[in-house]
């Protein structure tokens, strides 16, 4: 393997360090998933064996729970993604439109969770879960004057993603009654295409994020036996397929780093890992490093960002590489709450 | 991610909020970010001013037009604030504004910021209230002309379709999108989607298919996008994968005339396995010539996947001999 295509940790160090402090006012759309980017550094240090010497623990986990909510009337308790709505008057207040959202919950979940109110996350968690199965991201309660709760409809869009989140939030809680798993589980089985990969809703096309947010839910919800043999064997000649040298995400696009997670993790659940080429992955990942100021990007000499760094080094570790732990591949991290 | 569009407004002679008389009784509010942040972004002042006002105008709950254009404002700084859009919508719902103004608003800003969820979400919220569907074709065609596999524009589409009914006319637009580019896998899906939800998959629709599908393998042999939807269309037929004349020929014609495509062979491999798994015609023809497929696969034709057509071979090879677990259990019986 060439110089240059050897893993870089102490620049990728760097890189996240700095995301951590600070990122440019061209990062303004961002502006509302801080709390995801904190998630991608401190799961990329963590990754990085480093996380121990992330001096400002205390203080992180402060602000994150700065984006607590615990909102019980309108029922839209979890966390923010970021303090874009925080004032000091309504600082660990209930506010209009301080609403969690269900991605913002999913990824602040990595302390001890001492100061999580549980019940109130799975309470709220309830009401985002549509009649179909799927769930939005965030959206306020309205009861009705017979008592009835009603979910705004226009509140945010729905997909894959959210099951996928809301998955992971009872598995981490360890609090299954926000979600009703037959439904979820009818809803992912209606996203398996033609191709026999999922999409993000029934009737789309099948993708690489999509197909591993649908497999992993399925697995945190104990559900991967709803899939028939037959499913499975085509659904993991899909996954390979999109192996080129690093993977894409549907077939004739780019390759791109993010994919060796998704796809991969996804193979991984399914116990067939091993049939992916590890060499002509690694090149590519490896190829997308910014030898310069560190982190990782989708292709090869372009921008690294925090989402591409911290999925293409969770797409080597699930090759298992000695510079780095090993990814707990369901909920996308390590299990990190045993080290606070 | 999108490109702040601090370097627009600026262009535009930016007076800030805190500058303007008409907002003089508005009180803005600092955004209180804790006292040891982290990833903080280092906003333009612009944005800073914008989402005091906007915390400002939240906490009263003012619902206005000078309120509406601070939404626009703030939504230009950072369309994937979704708490702007919900609060622009629940303005427009108190003012009764014109929804078809504010659709074409969301038209020019979907043209900027095609792969934000926010901006989407709007304007489905918006052809919902009123309750046309009329203009999404146009519209969605409109994006994809940019990007042909846009999976926001292609989402929003099906659902525009779905709702309003608007399958006319859509297998000719997927058809030219084909000839375009023909391994746009988003078209083929496409193509699923519209014959899955108007004739269905019967008898004289996937012979159709079948012969549009084999046309366009010939074309181009190597192109995933086409052998996939061909699997999708064998999905519908009764006789299983390995039954369809047609298709047979046709894999066969192309192997003996020398081709060697991953896909062709692949598929000609879970023929052979079907034909096991049923134990139809020459079961130990069809095991030999699965094996040497899959082996021709690892070696030559699929070698970034040669693992996977080992155990493939394998597989092959236990079937059917009494060695795997299946028969085993069907010879007890």
């Amino acid at each position: 393997m060439p110089v240059n295509l050897i893993l870089k940790p102490k620049l990728h160090k760097k890189y996240l360090y700095r995301c951590l402090q600070c990122i440019p006012s061209h990062f303004a759309s961002y502006d509302t998933t801080r709390l995801v980017l904190a998630f991608f550094a401190i799961s990329g240090l963590d990754l990085l064996k480093d996380l121990n010497n992330l001096k400002k623990q205390q203080k992180i986990i402060d602000w994150i729970y700065s984006l607590q909510v615990v909102d019980d009337k309108e029922l839209v308790s979890g966390f923010q993604g970021s303090t874009t709505l925080n004032t000091i008057e309504n600082r660990n207040q209930t506010a209009p439109y301080k609403w969690c959202h269900i991605a913002g919950t999913y990824t602040a979940l990595w302390d001890d969770l001492s100061r999580v109110n549980k019940e109130a996350i799975a309470r709220s968690l309830k009401v985002l879960q549509l009649p179909n199965g799927v769930f939005c991201a965030s959206l306020k309660v309205l009861q009705l004057p017979n008592g009835v709760f009603c979910a705004s409809k226009d509140g945010s869009e729905s997909d894959m993603r959210f099951i996928y989140c809301a998955a992971c939030i009872s598995y981490i809680i360890d609090d299954w009654s926000g979600v009703n798993i037959e439904k979820a589980t009818d809803y992912i089985l209606k996203s398996l295409t033609y191709e026999f990969g999922f999409a993000q809703a029934p009737q789309l096309e099948a993708h690489g994020g999509s197909t591993y947010c649908a497999i992993a839910s399925l697995a945190l919800m104990g559900k991967l036996s709803a899939l028939t043999e037959t499913q499975r064997k085509h659904i993991i000649r899909w996954l390979l397929n999109r192996q080129k040298d690093g993977f894409q995400g549907r077939p004739n696009k780019p390759v791109d780093t993010c994919y060796s997670f998704w796809v991969g993790a996804a193979l991984k659940i399914l116990d067939v890992f091993d049939f992916v080429d590890f060499d002509q992955n690694k090149t590519y990942v490896l190829s997308t490093q910014d030898n310069l100021y560190g982190g990782l990007s989708k292709w090869v000499d372009t921008t690294s960002d925090p989402l591409h760094t911290y999925m293409g080094l969770s797409g080597l570790s699930l090759m298992k590489y000695d510079e780095l732990e090993e990814i707990h591949f369901r909920r996308n991290t390590i299990d990190l709450s045993i080290r606070f | 991610m999108s490109d702040s569009s601090d370097e627009e407004i600026s262009q535009q002679k930016w007076v800030f909020y805190k500058d303007r008389p008409d907002w003089k009784d508005v009180e803005p509010i600092p955004q209180d970010d804790g006292e040891e942040p982290v990833v903080t972004i280092a906003y333009s002042k612009e944005f800073t001013d914008v989402y005091d006002y906007f915390r400002g105008i939240l906490k009263t709950q003012e619902k206005s037009e000078r309120a509406l254009q601070l939404t626009k404002d703030a939504a230009n700084l950072n369309p994937a604030n979704y708490t702007v859009w919900q609060y622009r919508r629940d303005i427009i719902k108190a003012l009764k504004k014109d929804l078809r103004e504010e659709l074409e608003y969301i038209r020019q800003t979907i043209r900027k910021h095609s792969k934000n969820y926010q901006v989407w979400h709007h304007r489905k919220v918006l052809v919902e209230w009123l309750n046309d569907g009329s203009e999404e074709l146009e519209f969605t065609k409109s994006i994809l002309e940019t990007d042909d596999k846009n999976y926001h524009a292609w989402q929003h589409r099906q659902w525009a379709m779905k709702t309003f009914k608007l399958y006319e006319g859509e297998l000719d637009y997927v058809d030219s999108l084909l000839q375009t580019d023909i391994r746009n896998n988003s078209a083929w899906n496409q193509r699923y989607f519209v014959v899955n939800n108007t004739t269905g998959f019967t008898d004289v629709v996937l012979s159709n298919e079948i012969d549009y599908t084999l046309n366009k393998i010939n074309i181009a042999k190597e192109n995933e996008s086409a052998w996939n939807y061909l699997r999708g269309l064998l999905l519908h037929d009764k006789e299983g994968l390995s039954k369809n004349q047609k298709v047979v020929k046709f894999c066969e014609d192309l192997y003996n005339s020398g081709n060697r495509s991953a896909f062709l062979l692949a598929l000609l491999v879970d023929m052979c396995d079907e034909e096991i798994t049923q134990g139809s015609g020459d079961v130990l023809l069809a095991r030999q010539k699965g094996i040497d497929l899959c082996k021709e696969l690892a070696s030559n034709y699929d070698t970034i996947r040669c693992k996977y057509w080992e155990y493939m071979a394998n597989t092959l090879e236990k079937k059917g001999t009494g060695t795997d677990e299946a028969c085993t259990s069907s010879t007890a019986n």
